[in-house]
């Protein structure tokens, strides 16, 4: 094998350069500040890392024998690969090697470190950055990361810089992806100071900026800006020509991997904001992104079941009930097709659980917002949820009880933007003595004070189904408790307000437009006091139907002309005799021949 | 003051025709991020209480920068972005999304070192004003507004002097919810909700395009309060089709 320096030795400027070129300077200069500090403990860190390298090569060269042969084997020909930029291979070993090399040698243990390997790749640092990246995303799929790691992970991807290469959009979707996840992961757990021992505590303190929101939004809103992707985007929206829009996307928007990450970045930029707890800013970041079937997003199954669920959580948080479960239904429906033809890579798991988590917010969404929605995937709800369900609608403190663990067990892992101080073991202390509402809490709060002020609907709804005119005094004697006429026209007006809402309408408005629709079939006037009913029917639907299985239809039938006919079974007679059959028959007889007139030729 | 009928469709909440162009770049660029924007914002958040204007994308946008410095929280401000949201709609999701911006009152006055106790005795008191409002308990609600408790004395007293017309954007938001409910309503039950003297309910009525008949208010149709009972029909579009009848030209 050719040796692997003799394609790309970088030299050592350029080395540095590639890993500490700042993401974008769009910060104020505190932040500006901070990035030079970071960049110069990164070359720092770099230098002492490359002192120790020398100091245990030996050890190393040691260790490196340990490493099997065909793992080896496999890094040589993986760094190869991306050395000669060539997709269709990285891409195959990228989503099949890796994880059949991980499933024999390292289902228990971690891959040897991007050190060790080093030698092997004629200390390619690009490679290496790769490397490190599928390194710290093993560790945290299969083993308990230690607080080194979450360290360690941070730095490497924030020196995830300007790399010269393609890559597969499904590597590019799972470093971000990974991105996100290890900050919230990480967030999650600094967010509790109980249980951590003092080496952790001591490294929380020195470490402030490490995975701060500031800084993470700061590299996803980096990668948005420098490959131009909303600019990009609009002008596609436009319907300006791929030259001109190449032209708007600049040196780095027009390379693949910067107009995809940038894409990417969009999308966790979403994730992110609906997990600080901002709906509004999440939606207007997508405000360029399209949702449709044949979108970008759509070819990877992670990303679009990702999209769409923070997209309908943002819209449950807007009250928009609607928009939440059409959004819901359809990725639902994406999933339950391809679910058959989905390779069962390492996130299949987690795709699923989200799916999950959708089916808990549609028991949600449709029992605050009753009205037609898919039959196929409400019959799946009510088959998961079907105690749950019945509880919602018949109200009470038990519905509220059971709204509660729904949400908590399906909604987002809400998080705080601040971590606890500490650097300042007194605040620290009072903060331990005396916690914080939890963001998770807060939102859960927020969202059943939208379940409170609408619990009395159901009720009156259901009255008001038994007639067609009713005076509101005849309706207090119907309620219970003591109630006065004017808290029942207060409750109508509630019920009014319930079974209308904004929701989007044509395609090319943004996800934050909405028009005023009614969501319900009754509806009422209050004259006076009199209140008229009036119940809008809908025909069934059949059309639908008979489109979906007429092009059923026509397909079997395409696919029945289109193959060949069925090969005649072979001959029970001898082998000679069946020889010369085979030779003589094409002459005289088509293949289309029918198999009973061919018996009969013999 | 215009009609009372319920906005169509959302465009003027997400970016209000008031909004300076300057402001729509500042939200929707990284440039929101940046806390020495916060004197500008906030500048725009005096003048749209002064001008009696709404814009509450970019009144969020500084709560977040709140939530990213906390020690450039201004509690003045926090409150004058409640009431915002609390005089703007009745069942709209402003409020709410105010405060998902925010933490608890005690934690953000020990970030700025202020003992200033206006934050923590109001956010629960328009928190309850927003319960209020948002279940049509109108008449409870005056009654807590009005009432002697601290709360409504500090905020009667320190807050709604800056805003232009603060009851009469209550008034005209209640309304709205009675508009796409009633057809005719009872003035005695109108002065109630908008709390209004029975001889001031009737010019208010006719002020917000509704009119008077005897000792009722009729209300003009508005699509919301004249309902009928209707029938869906199936329509089906030619795309849906395409598939057939491409293939029927074989």
């Amino acid at each position: 094998m050719a040796d692997p320096t003799a394609f790309y030795e970088p030299t050592e400027d350029e080395l540095l350069s590639s890993l500490a070129v700042p993401v974008q300077s769009y910060n104020p200069e505190s932040d500006a500040d901070e990035y030079r500090r970071l960049q110069e403990l990164e070359q720092h860190a770099y230098a002492q890392q490359q002192l120790m390298v020398a100091e245990q090569e030996q050890e190393q060269l040691q260790a490196l024998e340990q490493v099997p042969e065909d793992v080896k084997r496999f890094l040589v020909l993986f760094h190869q690969a991306i050395l000669e930029n060539d997709l269709p291979t990285i891409t195959n070993m990228y989503e099949s090697g890796w994880n059949k090399l991980t499933q024999a040698h390292y289902s228990q243990n971690e891959w040897p470190e991007a050190e060790l390997i080093s030698p092997l790749v004629g200390n390619d640092q690009v490679f290496l950055t790769l490397y490190r990246e599928l390194y710290f995303r093993h560790v945290y799929a299969k083993l308990q990361p230690t607080i080194d790691d979450r360290f360690q992970s941070y730095e490497n991807i924030y020196s995830d810089g300007p790399v010269p290469l393609d890559l597969p959009i499904q590597w590019l979707w799972d470093m971000l992806d990974e991105f996100v996840y290890q900050f919230s992961n990480f967030s999650t757990w600094r967010a509790n100071p109980k249980n951590k021992n003092e080496e952790e505590l001591e490294a929380l303190a020195e470490a402030q900026n490490i995975w701060s929101s500031y800084s993470v939004l700061n590299v996803l809103y980096s990668l948005v800006q420098k490959s131009q992707i909303n600019e990009q985007l609009r002008a596609e929206k436009q319907g300006k020509t791929p030259e001109e829009v190449q032209e708007l996307a600049g040196e780095y928007g027009s390379k693949p991997l910067y107009r995809n990450l940038g894409y990417f970045s969009l999308i966790c930029l979403l994730r992110v904001h609906v997990l600080l707890g901002d709906p509004t800013l999440a939606l207007q970041t997508m405000e360029n992104v399209d949702l449709s079937g044949g979108a970008f997003l759509t070819r990877i199954t992670a990303c679009h079941v990702t999209t769409y669920y923070h997209v309908g959580c943002a819209y449950m948080a807007l009250g928009r009930w609607p928009d939440a479960i059409k959004t819901f239904i359809s990725v639902l429906i994406f999933f339950i097709r391809m679910k058959q033809y989905h390779t069962r890579s390492y996130q299949y798991g987690s795709i699923t659980k989200q799916c999950e988590r959708m089916y808990a917010l549609l028991a949600i969404c449709t029992t605050l917002s009753p009205g037609p929605s898919d039959e196929s995937i409400m019959s799946i709800v009510k088959e998961h949820y079907a105690d749950q369900l019945s509880v919602l609608q018949r109200g009470g403190d038990e519905a509220l009880e059971t709204f509660k663990d729904l949400f908590l067990s399906a909604s987002p892992k809400y998080l705080n933007v601040n971590p606890p101080p500490y650097e300042d073991p007194s605040a620290l202390e009072s903060y331990l003595a005396n916690p914080p509402i939890d963001a998770t809490q807060r939102h859960l709060d927020l969202f059943l004070s939208d379940v409170v002020a609408v619990r009395g609907v159901s009720n009156i709804r259901n009255l008001l189904k038994l007639y067609t005119s009713i005076d509101a005094s005849k309706l207090v004697t119907f309620s219970e408790g003591e109630t006065e006429e004017e808290e029942i026209l207060q409750q109508l007006m509630v019920l009014k307000a319930a079974s209308r809402t904004y929701a989007k309408g044509q395609q090319q408005d943004t996800l934050l437009d909405g028009e005023r629709i009614v969501t319900n079939n009754l509806d009422f006037t209050i004259d006076g006091s009199m209140v008229h009913v009036e119940e809008t029917t809908s025909h069934r639907r059949y059309a639908g139907f008979f489109i979906r299985n007429a092009e059923h239809a026509q397909r079997v039938f395409n696919t029945i002309k289109s193959s060949p006919l069925p090969i005649q079974r072979k001959p029970t007679t001898s082998v000679t005799q069946t020889t010369t059959d085979n030779k003589n028959e094409p002459k005289k007889s088509g293949a289309w021949q029918p198999k009973r007139a061919r018996v009969a030729a013999q | 003051m215009a009609v009372a009928v319920p906005k169509k469709n959302l465009s003027e909440w997400h970016s209000p025709s008031t909004r300076p162009e300057v402001i729509h770049e500042l939200i929707h660029g990284v440039d929101r991020y940046n806390p020495t924007n916060l004197p500008f914002m906030e500048e725009y958040l005096l003048s749209q209480i002064k001008e009696g204007q709404y814009d509450l994308f970019a009144n969020l946008a500084v709560l977040k920068l709140y939530q990213f410095n906390p020690q450039h929280s201004n509690p003045d401000i926090i409150i004058h972005i409640l009431i915002k949201a609390l005089s703007s709609t009745v069942h709209g999701p402003d409020f709410n999304l105010s405060l998902g911006l925010l933490r608890e009152p005690t934690a953000i006055l020990h970030d700025i070192e202020s003992d200033d106790e206006a934050l923590t005795i109001l956010m629960p008191y328009l928190t309850n004003l927003h319960e209020l409002i948002r279940t049509c308990q109108f008449t409870k609600f005056w009654k807590e507004f009005n009432g002697e408790s601290e709360a409504a004395n500090i905020l009667k007293t320190r807050y709604l002097p800056s805003h232009s017309t603060p009851i009469d954007d209550l008034r005209f938001q209640f309304s709205l919810s009675i508009a796409s409910c009633f057809s005719t309503i009872s003035l005695n039950q109108l002065s109630r909700w908008l709390n209004l003297s029975s001889s001031e309910v009737g010019g208010y009525v006719e002020k917000i395009g509704w009119n008077v008949e005897g000792d009722k208010a009729v209300v003009p149709k508005n699509g919301d309060n004249d309902v009928k009972a209707g029938v869906v029909k199936e329509n089906v579009q030619l795309s849906q089709l395409t598939k057939l009848v491409a293939a029927a030209g074989y």
